[in-house]
């Protein structure tokens, strides 16, 4: 019976094929929006947490009571004021601590090709260095190796733009007139959060001996265990803010904590844009409810003389159901084809504006899964029913003597 | 003696309500029996089609009982009465109303469909079928690819298709030329012959004196007509 329903709802789309296919694609296209911007969502989820779950076991120590708003960057004290030997000592001295290190911030006068100027240096150990900037792509060189001596790294804009000449890989620089040799230059950034474009890197022995200082801005950390991680950093918070005297001296942040927080960001953003896509989908079945219901008056009499030869309500209820799951269904099929390439294109048109702002490392590359699949022809399924359902209760209503009589 | 298949008892159907009621049919009482062959004349407005409407069990009664094949159908619901059209009363229309998107066996198969029938029988059938009204070569043609007494033989095997007791005919040969209808009512007389009960509506008094019972009806009221 159902299969007799299906052959005839099948038969009565084709015979107006046209216009089933205009309709179809009005689901098409809804369900294309959702998959893609869902398959978008998904990559960035999946990208950022990719990035940041290998750090998790990572503490940041900031001065300053605002956090460490962005990763890559930062340390500069508001206050004039750095983290002290006692207050490493303090945090060495803490359980479950694998590893601590610092990073140092100072000036130093840079000399190249005869120009001269002062730029901000940062020193720190090797192996933080590669952790910190592991998510920012090299214009040219490699980083730092473990004991290499006077090398440095650059950011984009100084070896572009401080000095009158171009900087390469190689390249010379005089700093406090001790030699250090470029042995990276960072990529461009642009305008996103913290800028290490005109960042100087270099290890914190050569830093401690060309500025004599240790001003000690970021603590880095590394704890055994992960689930210890935001004990451990409270304690710490607590234990520097009493070193100094003061109840919001320092901040420390889990790398757990920010991954939540972009993780949020970026659902709430996925949300908002699956909801806007979804728009699409009501005024697609809007137009399926339309089709429905122009195709009920012209069959006035062919329902009729269904009725007069004995369909029953039911009969006639589903071979309209079924006439607009159809075109939702088949029309949702295409949709997540479409949404496939649409994601793909999207990607492409989102990776070309971000490196307009600026090249990063950062490879988003949208993610179709399983559940999105199954959600979207749910969701097609569902409007083809709620769509539906009333041009069919039109249409099963409707008395025989007059459907039949209509001309 | 053959037994009734349809009985009316006092059938009265009235449109609206008093003081402005008007009365489309009137006391009507009938038997009919199996086999018997009857033609309804009238002029328009009389009451035929009212009279064909609850005969084939698309309309109810104000007032009164329709038995057919001995169920009392004035009391059955909307989906009870699909079944007794499905089951009992085979419709041929004066306009064919064949569905345009099905061809013609399909259209014969679709009766069937609606009665759970499956779908091998009911192939076999509905070619049976159309072979008898002398179709066989014209299975996969649309209504729109068929002459008018073409799709009136279709609906022919459309209306046979569940074994009805009754066949009623709207002006069956309403639209098609003479040579046609006249095949069109030896086909049913030929079908009345096999046991058949066959009832036809219709204007032309030609056909009407091919039955073996008249009935006229005049402002709602029915009369028996006496060759």
């Amino acid at each position: 019976m159902l299969r007799d329903h299906v052959k005839l709802a099948f038969k009565n789309l084709r015979h107006r094929l046209s216009r089933s296919l205009l309709t179809l694609l009005g689901i098409a296209i809804g369900i294309m929006a959702i998959i893609s911007l869902l398959a978008l969502g998904e990559g960035m989820q999946q990208a950022v947490t990719g990035e940041l779950s290998s750090l998790s076991d990572v503490i940041i120590v900031s001065t300053g009571g605002g956090g460490f708003s962005s990763f890559g960057g930062g340390g500069s004290t508001s206050t004039g004021e750095y983290f002290t030997q006692r207050d490493i000592a303090g945090i060495e001295r803490l359980q479950g601590i694998k590893e601590v290190s610092t990073q140092l911030s100072g000036f130093g006068l840079a000399e190249y090709n005869g120009k001269t100027t002062v730029l901000s240096l940062t020193g720190m150990e090797v192996s933080v260095m590669k952790l910190q900037y592991a998510s920012q792509n090299l214009e040219a060189g490699g980083f730092l190796n473990e004991g290499e001596q006077n090398k440095i790294m650059i950011g984009n804009s100084i070896a572009h733009d401080t000095f009158d000449a171009d900087i390469s890989v190689g390249g010379r620089i005089k700093i406090n007139g001790e030699k250090f040799f470029v042995s990276g230059i960072f990529g461009k950034q642009g305008f996103g959060g913290t800028s290490s474009d005109s960042i100087v890197l270099m290890n914190s022995r050569d830093f401690q001996k060309l500025t004599g200082q240790s001003n000690i801005s970021l603590i880095y950390l590394r704890v055994y265990n992960v689930n210890d991680a935001e004990s451990i950093a409270t304690t710490i918070q607590t234990t520097i803010n009493g070193n100094h005297g003061k109840k919001d001296f320092a901040t420390a942040t889990t790398m757990t904590s920010i991954l939540k927080t972009v993780q949020n960001i970026i659902g709430i953003l996925q949300l908002v844009l699956v909801g806007i896509a979804s728009i699409a989908l009501v005024v697609a079945s809007i137009g399926i409810m339309n089709t429905m219901l122009t195709s009920v008056m012209e069959r006035t009499r062919e329902i009729g003389i269904m009725k007069a030869i004995g369909a029953t309500t039911r009969d006639i209820m589903s071979i309209f159901i079924i006439e607009g799951v159809l075109m939702s269904g088949v029309g949702g099929i295409i949709g997540i084809i479409l949404g496939v390439f649409g994601s793909q294109a999207l990607t492409l048109i989102l990776g070309s504006f971000m490196s307009m702002g600026g090249g990063s490392s950062f490879q988003l590359v949208p993610i179709i899964t399983i559940t999105s699949v199954v959600l979207a022809i749910a969701v097609s399924l569902i409007v083809g029913v709620l769509s539906s359902l009333y041009p069919a209760w039109r249409a099963a209503r409707m008395s025989p003597i007059e459907a039949v009589r209509y001309e | 003696m053959s037994k009734d298949v349809i009985v009316t008892q006092n059938v009265s159907k009235t449109y609206g309500k008093p003081p402005l009621q008007v009365f489309a049919l009137r006391n009507t009482n009938l038997h009919i029996k199996q086999g018997d062959y009857i033609a309804i004349i009238g002029p328009s407005g009389s009451g035929k089609s009212t009279l064909m409407n609850l005969l084939g069990c698309l309309d109810k009664p104000t007032t009164g009982n329709i038995f057919i094949d001995g169920n009392d159908v004035s009391t059955l619901n909307e989906n009870e009465l699909a079944r007794i059209r499905r089951e009992k009363i085979g419709f041929i229309f004066q306009k064919y109303n064949l569905i345009p998107t099905l061809n013609a066996l399909e259209n014969v198969e679709l009766s069937m469909g609606f009665a759970g029938v499956d779908s091998q029988t009911r192939t076999k059938k509905a070619k049976q079928l159309l072979e008898l009204v002398e179709l066989s070569k014209r299975l996969t043609h649309k209504p729109s690819e068929l002459s008018g007494g073409e799709q009136q033989r279709v609906a022919i095997a459309r209306a046979l298709a569940n074994n009805p007791s009754i066949i009623l005919a709207d002006e069956p040969t309403g639209n098609v030329d003479t040579k046609s209808g006249d095949n069109i009512m030896r086909i049913l007389e030929d079908v009345n012959k096999k046991g058949e009960t066959i009832i036809v509506v219709t204007h032309n008094m030609a056909i009407a004196q091919r039955a073996k019972r008249v009935l006229r009806i005049q402002d709602g009221e029915v009369q028996e007509e006496h060759a």
